[in-house]
């Protein structure tokens, strides 16, 4: 050794000793590990105690590494076993469990090593040497060590790894059959130990002793799991049995009759202790189970039906499928199988039928499967069972031991039967054991011979028919290479020659364990048939039922093989009638696992061997064989052995035996006949031909679906093609021929139905969020699907079709793009515009959808709302009105949406009157404008379509559109944001206020746009208590509005008391204006109005007139107010000064009055000039008014002369203003007046005279005449100039002073009549 | 992968496999899936998908979820293919599927070494909330089996007990290296 690196080994574990921080001393370990494992075992030897010190080291860690180092030295130089050994068995007791646990993981590794070792060096030499033998004790001792720890009660990590170590060892002590059991030719090769390499030719290591202890160990792990060692363990020793037990089941094949039973029984709620974690045992056993299905070892096979059954009882079934599928995907109908599975499962709550059919179809698919399995592993069991031996030699012989093989196979056939599942420990040890010995074929024989005639009979018998149920169905290698099968031959014969035949039997039976060896033995004896009539009859001879072929009991299968879909159809031999009536043969002379077949279909045995028979003849034209009768016969298999072995033995037999006697007459015998193997031709597609067929295939079922409707059922069939058309497209794009064929003819089709399924299918996909992958894709499946069905919906169906809404509705969900399409319907113009024609029925058909949808599905309520209040903001008067009656008389009502929708509509209402607020400064002069225009034409319109549509708020939109004519570009836009609104109002009333607010700060087009929609709005309300305090509180500068409203209110209707009451109490209090009064002035008493009069006459004349009118209309029901004659009194009665009106606006109002001459006629003058004229003071329009009369009706001359000679006896020139008035009036009816003049006092004559000058010479010449001169007084003549005598000068002065002072004020007088009559006529 | 960079962060050894035969994303349609080969570094597949349909991969988050990998590693890796990353002490699982292919595969391994793995899934959505979540669970749970000496002896108390704190169910299996 290189002193060196000596030198450095010694001071590195010095340092290791000595380092006292845990970090730098594991690296010290580290380093000196590798340091270590690179120099030769004699350096070793030194250090190995060093390395023992530092075990001593007190932090756990340390001791871990140097455990470890040990091991890997002692895995690298066997020769320290010795020592190792022991040192690891200390360790195994560490305080600390993962140093434990360390010692175990090494001790495997030496364990592997060391045998491997001995177990090579033995079969070269003989003798071991001692060195390596005392290791093996060593590593033996230590084995028992772990075992303790493995066995030992309790939990705990340590014995998760013994229990591992356990797994271990048996799998080392047993022949692995997929290993070569030839050992490796050179040394060095890497490859995995085999015990079977042995071949017992070991010195001291016995494969036969080995095997038992394995046996005896697995004993001792099953033991642990069994009830009641199971409720102490732990979870997590429990998942490393299951886990332990499973992988040897599976490595060791032939301990699956062992383990299975018991893992199977296992039942984890029932053990688990802390119930939280039974799923962690459940799903082991799942997987465990699950990875036994998948074992494609031959001995397997049996157990499938059960492990399927208790993995559906763990509801792992449908992974229990694939599993199978996977193990039979050379069948290549995996897909099928898939695909059925999962249609059961999820069909389940629809069509409780359709589950049944299918999960049938599904379970006898697994039958077939499993068959045509065994038919792929070859023409196996064909000639297994045609045991036939060859004749060529020794023909007694051959028979003997034919007949005691039937023998022997029946009886072990019975026991299976009496001993249905129990585990007999011993004898499956025993059965392991002739298993190791078997394989190591004829070496053994002599120990096999030795162990069975230590055996009693009974436990002979007992282990050949525990045995049974591990004989395969088949066996894998049946081309064995003739150099072996000549091998076996030899061997054969000489077993025979050697051995009783009952232990040739067993032979036989367990080689069937081991399918080389069977296979050899098989092959052997798999001769022509010429023999066979000979054999039957020996068969008689033989009074057990000794079948000498048991193949003829296939022959019952005959039926359930038709059904059979088998890819590789086996034809195997011929019942032909012979002389032979032990029937029973058939049965009986079937190998263990042929007891599954269903006797019942033999029960009839006649109608089976007919049917036999015409299969036979369709076989033989087939094949042309010219012999006589050959049946095509499928191999089943014993799918169901372990079943009918537990449920049902005895009834098999018995079943058979009542054959036996039945079919006596029929006379079935058994011929085996080879035919060679007709096999299905397998062309191999490529993916896109694939594609086609799948296509091609799918469209046939389409169409044959369109035939469905006549023959019923469809219910059920419909949604067999919406999964077949969804499970298949992970390939092809079958959702298009799908979705061609439901809408080639929705309604025929069952379009909708068949939709649904379609839907619901991809979205539980899509929602089972298995993975990312898949649910994204389905997601947009389901997507497209929807969609396109949805569009041609649209698209193809007339509006009034419910289809679309019926499907949006029943849909799972749906997508975005789905809303978009019914936003686009119900809003056209946001995508496409083509469409004008039809866009209002579509639109009506979109809101009508989208209101079911909002009633039908809450949760995307929000979103249907939106597309419906989009719509009713439309640009399109139509599509706007359609949506605003949707939304108003359907969804406002909903308590849950009534807020949402309000708010939306106050924030178009809002959106409307800020559009523009620059435009509010001048808007209020126009307004007046625009209010008056629309009262003047509205009232006709109103009245006409007001009575037409009733209540219906679309009158509204109607009534809008017909005056929209002219406005301002921005009023339609003012409609489309408020129209909503408007409809709201008249559902709840105390919305209008917002309007009224809203109302003073709107731009001119938004006050159009409001103006035009109150009368509508107003009449649709009616009066509410609502309205009612609106308008007792108007807030300022919505005084227009509130007019129209009261207008609107008061219109044909008499309004009530509350409303005038309200009114009169607004003018008293807060509103002075007179107008809004004008609406109710026909329903107020006269002498209110009387009072209100002057203010009326305040306003403005063409209100004033619109009042006058009213007044004078008075209401149809009591008549009018006012007469014309108190209209004009009440004028007159006016003060100017004493009433603050301008004398302007009074006789403006006389001259409305006057204008209306078909009212106030010329009777009613006279009659109000009648009045007039006797009020003291005399009114100071007084004279006006006459003068005006004369001017309106110069018919009434003749009264005014009256009046006038009244107002001279009334002494009318005392009223300075009146007098002017007089003497134009005077002058205007001259001549008429002259007497009236004449009537004057002379001086107020001369005064007159004076004033109008014009006068004076008619006057004079009318006085002049003789009849009248002569009645005039003298005063008066001397007035006129017409006496002599001068007048008394004193008269006129006084006179002249009396009027002097008027006279200014008298000339305007005269200057105003005149304008005002020029402008009156 | 969100677990992978949180427990990253944290200090712990870590490493993130996928159990598929290849990385599949979804493309513009149930037939025309993206695949890739593991080791396929996530910045090819990112410029690959962007230079494809930019539009319909950042709708569907496969862009910005191949951003957030890029920052934890190089390329997607297999669980299956891991063999030359030594042995693990805990094996987190978020997918009960995937749960039983890593079992199946240990249980498929030459168990030599008897180093004992525990593997534990947590069921978790596959949206980026839901894999935040798991995440920091199982951090959580990496903790308290880090702060105990020996996993072996314990581990049915830990999960107990963090079941019942986080109301979620576990699933765990023994294995060996």
């Amino acid at each position: 050794m290189n002193p060196v690196s000596r030198e450095k080994l010694a001071s590195l574990s010095n340092s290791v000793k000595f380092a006292t921080d845990l970090g730098p001393k594991l690296e010290l370990c580290r380093q000196l590990k590798r340091d270590l494992l690179e120099e030769d075992a004699a350096a070793l030897s030194e250090f190995l105690s060093h390395i023992f010190d530092l075990y001593s080291d007190p932090s756990g860690p340390v001791r871990k590494l140097a455990t470890e180092i040990i091991g890997e030295i002692g895995v690298k130089h066997l020769e320290f076993v010795p020592e190792i050994a022991p040192f690891l068995i200390t360790v195994l007791e560490d305080a600390t469990p993962a140093v434990a646990r360390q010692s175990i993981s090494c001790s495997i590794d030496l364990f592997r090593h060391t045998l491997e070792k001995t177990a090579i060096q033995g079969l070269h030499s003989s003798e071991l040497d001692s060195d390596l033998e005392s290791s093996w004790s060593w590593m033996l001792k230590l084995k028992e060590k772990i075992y303790s720890i493995a066995f030992q009660p309790g939990s705990g990590g340590v014995k998760l790894v013994a229990l591992k170590f356990v797994e271990a060892v048996i799998l080392l002590y047993t022949p692995n059959p997929n290993g070569s059991s030839e050992p490796p030719p050179n040394e060095g090769t890497p490859i995995e130990f085999n015990i079977s390499w042995l071949h017992g030719r070991h010195p001291f290591l016995n494969v036969g002793d080995l095997s038992i202890e394995a046996s005896q160990r697995l004993v001792l792990l099953l033991d642990q799991l069994r009830f009641p060692t199971v409720k102490s363990l732990t979870t997590s020793v429990i998942v490393v049995l299951i886990n332990s037990l499973s992988a040897i089941a599976k490595k060791r094949p032939a301990y699956y009759g062992r383990i299975l039973p018991v893992l199977l029984s296992l039942d984890p709620p029932s053990f688990v202790i802390k119930e939280v974690h039974v799923y962690g045992a459940n799903n082991a056993l799942k997987n465990a189970l699950l990875s036994c299905l998948q074992c494609s070892h031959p001995s397997a096979a049996p157990w499938r039906d059960r492990l399927l059954g208790a993995l559906k009882d763990m509801e792992a079934g449908g992974l229990a499928e694939v599993a199978l599928n996977q193990v039979h995907k050379v069948n290549g109908s995996v897909e099928d199988e898939k695909d059925h599975s999962s249609v059961i499962k999820e069909e389940k709550p629809m069509t409780k039928a359709c589950d049944a059919a299918g999960s049938n179809v599904g379970r006898k698919r697994s039958g077939t499967e499993d068959s045509s399995g065994l038919a792929e592993t070859g023409d196996v069991s064909g000639k297994r069972v045609r045991s036939t031996p060859s004749v060529s030699e020794e023909s007694t012989k051959e028979l003997n031991r034919n007949t005691s093989m039937s023998q022997g196979d029946i009886s072990s056939a019975q026991s299976t039967t009496r001993k249905v599942d129990v585990d007999t420990g011993p004898v499956q040890q025993l059965v392991a054991m002739f298993g190791a010995l078997v394989a190591q074929g004829e070496k053994a024989v002599g120990s096999l011979g030795i162990l069975i005639s230590s055996i009693s009979a009974d436990l002979l018998a007992e282990v050949v028919m525990a045995n049974m149920r591990n004989l395969p169905p088949t066996h894998s290698h049946t081309d064995a290479d003739d150099e072996l099968l000549e091998d076996m031959c030899i061997v054969g014969s000489n077993t025979q020659a050697k051995y009783p035949p009952s232990f040739l039997v067993d032979v036989v039976s367990l080689s069937s364990t081991f399918p080389p060896i069977a296979a050899l033995l098989n092959s052997q004896q798999s001769v022509p048939n010429e023999i066979v009539i000979q054999k039957t009859e020996v068969g008689e001879e033989v009074d057990v039922m000794a079948g000498p072929n048991s193949t003829v009991a296939y022959a019952g299968m005959a039926h359930e093989a038709e059904n059979a879909l088998l890819p590789g159809m086996e034809k195997i031999d011929v019942p032909t009638p012979s002389d032979i009536q032990d029937v029973g043969n058939l049965e009986s002379g079937i190998p263990g696992l042929d007891s599954s077949f269903h006797y019942d279909g033999l029960s009839d045995a006649q109608a089976a061997s007919s049917l036999v028979s015409t299969d036979l003849e369709d076989t033989s034209q087939e094949q042309g064989t010219s012999f006589g009768g050959k049946s095509p016969l499928h191999v089943l298999p014993s799918i169901s052995i372990e079943r009918s072995e537990e449920l049902s033995p005895k009834a098999a037999v018995n079943d058979s035996s009542g054959v036996v006697s039945s079919t006596a007459t029929s006379v079935v015998s058994s011929h085996p006949f080879v035919l060679p193997k007709m096999s299905a031709p397998v062309v191999n597609l490529s993916d896109d031909q694939k594609d086609d067929v799948q296509k091609l295939a799918y469209i046939r079922i389409i169409e044959a679906y369109k035939q469905i409707a006549v023959a019923g059922g469809s219910q059920v069939r419909s949604s067999l093609l919406a999964y077949l058309g969804v499970e298949l497209p992970s390939e092809l794009d079958l959702h298009k021929l799908l979705r061609d064929h439901i809408l080639s003819d929705y309604i025929n089709h069952e379009g909708h139905e068949l939709t649904l399924r379609v839907l619901y299918r991809l979205f539980g996909e899509a929602e089972e969020e298995s993975d990312f992958f898949s649910c994204t894709t389905a997601a947009s499946a389901y997507e497209t699907f929807l969609l396109a069905v949805a569009e041609t919906l649209r698209d193809t169906f007339p509006p009034s079709d419910k289809s679309l809404s019926k499907l949006l509705g029943e849909a799972p969900c749906l997508p975005k793009s789905v809303l978009n399409l019914l936003e686009c319907l119900c809003s056209p113009g946001i995508s496409e515009k083509a469409e004008e024609s039809q866009s209002g029925d579509r639109v009506t058909q979109g809101l009508s959808t989208v209101w079911s949808l909002i009633l039908l599905r809450p949760p995307i309520r929000d979103v249907c709302l939106k597309i419906a209040l989009q719509s009713a903001v439309h640009h399109l008067e139509e599509v706007r009105m359609k949506a605003i009656r949707l939304v108003a008389n359907k969804l406002y009502p909903l308590p849950s949406i009534s807020q949402q929708i309000e708010d939306f509509a106050r924030e178009m209402l809002l959106s409307a009157v800020n559009i523009d607020a620059a435009e509010i400064t001048d808007a209020e002069g126009l307004i007046i404008e625009s209010h008056k225009d629309s009262e003047l034409e509205k009232p006709s319109h109103e009245h006409q379509s007001v009575s037409s549509t009733g209540k219906d708020i679309s009158a509204i939109f109607h009534q809008s559109e017909t005056s929209q004519s002219g406005s301002s570009p921005s009023v339609p836009e003012a409609q489309r944001c408020m129209s909503l609104y408007f409809a709201l109002c008249t559902k709840k009333h105390s919305l209008f206020g917002q309007i009224f607010i809203v109302y003073s700060s709107a731009s001119k087009a938004v006050k159009q746009a409001i103006h035009r929609h109150i009368p509508i709005l107003v009449r649709t309300m009616g009066l509410s208590s609502d309205l009612l305090e609106i308008i007792s509180d108007p807030p300022t500068g919505s005084e227009n509005l509130l007019m129209q409203v009261l207008q609107t209110l008061t219109e044909g209707t008499v309004p009530s008391a509350e409303l005038i009451f309200t009114i009169k109490k607004l003018f008293d209090s807060k509103l002075k204006d007179v107008e809004i009064l004008v609406p109710v002035l026909p329903f107020l008493p006269g002498d209110e109005v009387l009072l209100l009069f002057p203010y009326l006459v305040n306003l403005p004349l063409d209100k004033f007139q619109a009042a006058l009118t009213r007044l004078l209309q008075g209401s149809s029901q009591s008549g009018p107010v006012l007469s014309p004659a108190e209209v004009l009194i009440a004028i007159h009665g006016i003060d100017p000064e004493r009433d603050g009106i301008p004398l302007k606006k009074v006789t403006d109002a006389c001259n409305a009055c006057f204008e209306q001459r078909h009212i106030f006629t010329q009777q009613i003058l006279a009659k109000v000039l009648n009045q007039l004229v006797e009020q003291i003071p005399l009114p100071l329009l007084f004279m006006r008014t006459v003068l005006q009369a004369i001017g309106a009706f110069p018919g009434l001359v003749g009264f005014i002369m009256e009046i006038l000679s009244r107002l001279v006896s009334k002494q009318i020139w005392k009223y300075p203003k009146l007098w002017v008035g007089f003497l134009k009036c005077a002058f205007l009816t001259k001549p008429q007046s002259f007497s009236v003049l004449l009537q004057l006092p002379p001086p107020q004559l001369e005064n007159a005279l004076n004033r109008t000058a014009a006068l004076k010479a008619p006057l004079v010449a009318h006085a002049s005449q003789e009849n009248i001169r002569t009645s005039l007084p003298r005063s008066v003549l001397a007035v006129l100039g017409l006496s002599p005598e001068s007048q008394p000068s004193s008269q006129v002065q006084t006179s002249q002073a009396h009027t002097g002072d008027t006279n200014n004020s008298e000339k305007d007088a005269v200057a105003e009549i005149s304008k005002e009559s020029s402008g009156a006529s | 992968m969100e677990a992978h960079s949180l427990l990253k962060k944290q200090g712990f050894d870590v490493s993130s496999y996928g159990t598929g035969t290849h990385v599949k994303l979804p493309g513009p349609s149930l037939r025309e899936p993206n695949v890739y080969e593991f080791g396929t570094p996530y910045k090819h597949m990112f410029d690959d998908l962007r230079r494809k349909d930019p539009d319909l991969y950042k709708r569907n988050g496969i862009l910005p979820m191949l951003k957030r990998n890029l920052s934890v590693k190089l390329a997607p890796q297999r669980w299956q293919d891991n063999a030359a990353d030594g042995y693990f002490d805990i094996v987190f699982t978020f997918e009960e599927k995937v749960f039983d292919m890593v079992l199946e595969d240990l249980h498929n391994r030459d168990q030599v070494l008897l180093k004992s793995v525990l593997v534990i899934n947590l069921e978790v959505k596959d949206n980026h909330e839901e894999a935040a979540v798991g995440a920091r669970l199982a951090l959580d749970l990496c903790e308290q089996i880090e702060a105990v000496e020996s996993w072996e002896d314990s581990v049915d108390d830990i999960l107990i007990s963090f079941e019942n704190k986080h109301r979620r169910k576990l699933l765990y299996s023994i294995s060996f290296y």
